[in-house]
């Protein structure tokens, strides 16, 4: 049995976060998780039977809202149901024992795992966004049909504004950072979720403290309006508020997609700002799940 | 240098919300030299497992040390030269065999022709090339057990640790099994090897350790634990009734006394086997 010795040990090998990354990716894959993309898909297509009663407007506003609130919602759902049964699910079938008795440090399983997370949640975000843009432009075409056919009698100038009209309503730049900080949320979630189940006992228990952070990450801004205006507020609620804050983050600061879909414009600086601190939170969260995850017993 | 070298390890559980700990393994020191198959028996809840999870650091010690070729088992490098079978292990369902090795032996890191020669070459040795691309969540338990032994090996160990490698295995592919072993025992690997299966311990160790309530109560070689120093065991073929009989004149007055005769015995599971063959 003539056979190559392996390379020697490296403290960080990022082949083996690969492995296990492209690893995980397959073993979701083959879960057949993509299939909630069909879902996406005929929302999209089903929503467009509410639409013809509305103006052009109207529509595309709608069709914005239906697809980017599906789409957030989506990536949230997969990044916590998907992450929820990773690490206990190889705890269970012992899966793991048989990882960690190999040469691999326990902070290159967890990222590799997230890693493989945060790849899926990126297929999944580019793959919806294309169904988007699809039935958009699939909206559009439609609308500026019914405006050629409606513009009757008009001179062609009147008309070229009219579609001008259609098309600058239809697709603006703005979505784009609407759709990455989708992602972003999606990926911090992932990491949270990562870091409950390192020390869940099981992936329900991981579920339902990750959905109930989320809802918590949601109030807290409404909770921290509410309890710091009001001048009666003891010191005792102001400390708690303040923990929460510094522990949870604040969800609602990711959705800047409400405002492009209400035709604000986001600048730059907040863009980068709010996807720094979503990048911040995620590896905390990593960091977090290192620390617990190193001094479990397996 | 020993393969393992197990010194007053200690490992206490706390359980949670009780004053109360559990002693899993109290004061173990035992050393397993290269080459060797080493069996460590006892009981269920007499601490083999958690002995086993230290030695591959994946359960810390409450006191004492493991090494693993003279590196501490606590550093990810002693993992180096190891391969871990579990009990009733499960692995990935949704990977081919092929896949699974691919997958182990990207870990450890091994890569491109290498990798390739090196897996098939291991689902030779365990008998599952024509299994090689179907996936693992339609392998049979001897299968599962068969694809676990070819990802311990798959970076060229110089220690297999084995826990219950049979369980749930019929006694052909049991048999099968050991036969491995015995071929990893040639090859020079050392083998630590976890077994409720006496006979079949029996057959394969070099030394063994009986622990239990986690402590270690006999370690020796097999062959001085368990023969029985004063009586003599004589297996004849051929042997007439005029030779018996003169055999037991020259016992008589030699003094030594009978204690059994009979004809010897095969095995349950070499009958077993035997009616099972495919040739009957």
């Amino acid at each position: 049995m003539d056979s190559p010795s392996p390379a020697k040990h490296v403290f960080f090998s990022p082949a083996r976060v690969w492995a296990i990354a492209t690893n995980t990716l397959l073993e979701l894959f083959r879960l057949k998780v993509f299939y909630f993309l069909l879902i996406f898909a005929l929302l999209l297509i089903g929503s467009s039977a509410f639409m013809i009663e509305f103006n052009f407007q109207e529509q595309f506003q709608l069709l914005k809202d239906v697809s980017l609130g599906s789409m957030s919602i989506f990536t949230w759902l997969l990044s916590v149901l998907a992450t929820a049964m990773l690490i206990p699910k190889d705890i269970e079938d012992r899966t793991l024992y048989t990882i960690l008795a190999k040469p691999v440090p326990r902070f290159e399983y967890l990222i590799g795992k997230l890693l493989g997370i945060l790849l899926l949640l990126l297929i999944s975000t580019i793959v919806m966004s294309v169904i988007f843009v699809l039935a958009l432009y699939g909206r559009q075409q439609y609308v500026l049909a019914e405006t050629m056919r409606g513009s009757v009698g008009m001179t062609p100038d009147q008309i070229q504004e009219n579609l001008r009209e259609v098309r600058n309503a239809t697709f603006t730049w703005s979505l784009i950072p609407g759709i990455i900080m989708i992602y972003i949320k999606a990926a911090l979630c992932a990491s949270l979720t990562l870091f409950i189940s390192t020390f869940a006992s099981s992936s329900i228990f991981t579920i339902m403290v990750s959905v109930a952070i989320y809802f918590i990450g949601h109030l807290q801004g409404i909770a921290r309006d509410y309890w710091l205006g009001s001048a009666t507020t003891g010191a005792l609620p102001r400390v708690f508020l303040a923990l929460v804050a510094l522990i949870f983050p604040d969800f609602q600061l990711f959705n800047l997609v409400d405002d492009i879909v209400a035709g604000n414009s986001i600048s730059l600086i907040l863009f980068a700002k709010t996807a720094a601190l979503g990048g911040l939170y995620t590896f905390i969260y990593l960091l977090v799940s290192y620390f617990v995850f190193a001094s479990k017993e397996l | 240098m020993s393969a393992i070298s197990i010194k007053n390890l200690t490992k206490v559980f706390p359980i949670p919300l009780r004053r109360e700990r559990i002693v899993a393994v109290r004061n173990l020191s035992l050393d397993v030299e290269p080459g060797q198959v080493y069996g460590l028996l006892g009981p269920n809840g007499s601490g083999k497992s958690t002995t086993m999870k230290i030695v591959l650091g994946l359960v810390s010690p409450s006191a004492g040390s493991t090494h693993i070729f003279g590196r501490d088992s606590r550093e990810v490098e002693s993992r180096e030269e190891v391969g871990f079978l579990p009990e009733n292990p499960y692995f990935y369902k949704f990977l081919t065999g092929v896949e699974t090795l691919h997958f182990y032996g990207k870990i450890c890191g091994l890569h491109g022709a290498k990798l390739r020669d090196r897996a098939a070459e291991l689902l030779n040795l365990v008998g599952l090339e024509s299994a090689a691309d179907r996936r693992l969540g339609g392998y049979s338990k001897g299968m599962l057990q068969r694809i676990g032994l070819a990802q311990a090996l798959i970076q060229q160990p110089r220690l297999l640790v084995l826990d219950e490698p049979t369980a749930g295995v019929d006694p052909a592919g049991s048999r099968e099994i050991r036969d491995l072993i015995l071929d990893f025992k040639k090859r020079g690997i050392t083998v630590l090897l976890c077994s409720h299966l006496l006979s079949q311990v029996q057959e394969i160790c070099d030394r063994i350790g009986i622990l239990h309530k986690g402590v270690l109560v006999r370690e020796g070689q097999l062959n001085d634990l368990i023969s029985i120093e004063n009586q003599t065991e004589l297996i004849l073929e051929g042997a007439t009734p005029e030779v018996l009989a003169q055999i037991h004149a020259l016992l008589d007055q030699s003094g030594a006394h009978v204690l059994a005769e009979r004809r010897p015995q095969t095995t349950l599971e070499k009958f077993f086997l035997e009616v099972t063959s495919p040739k009957n």
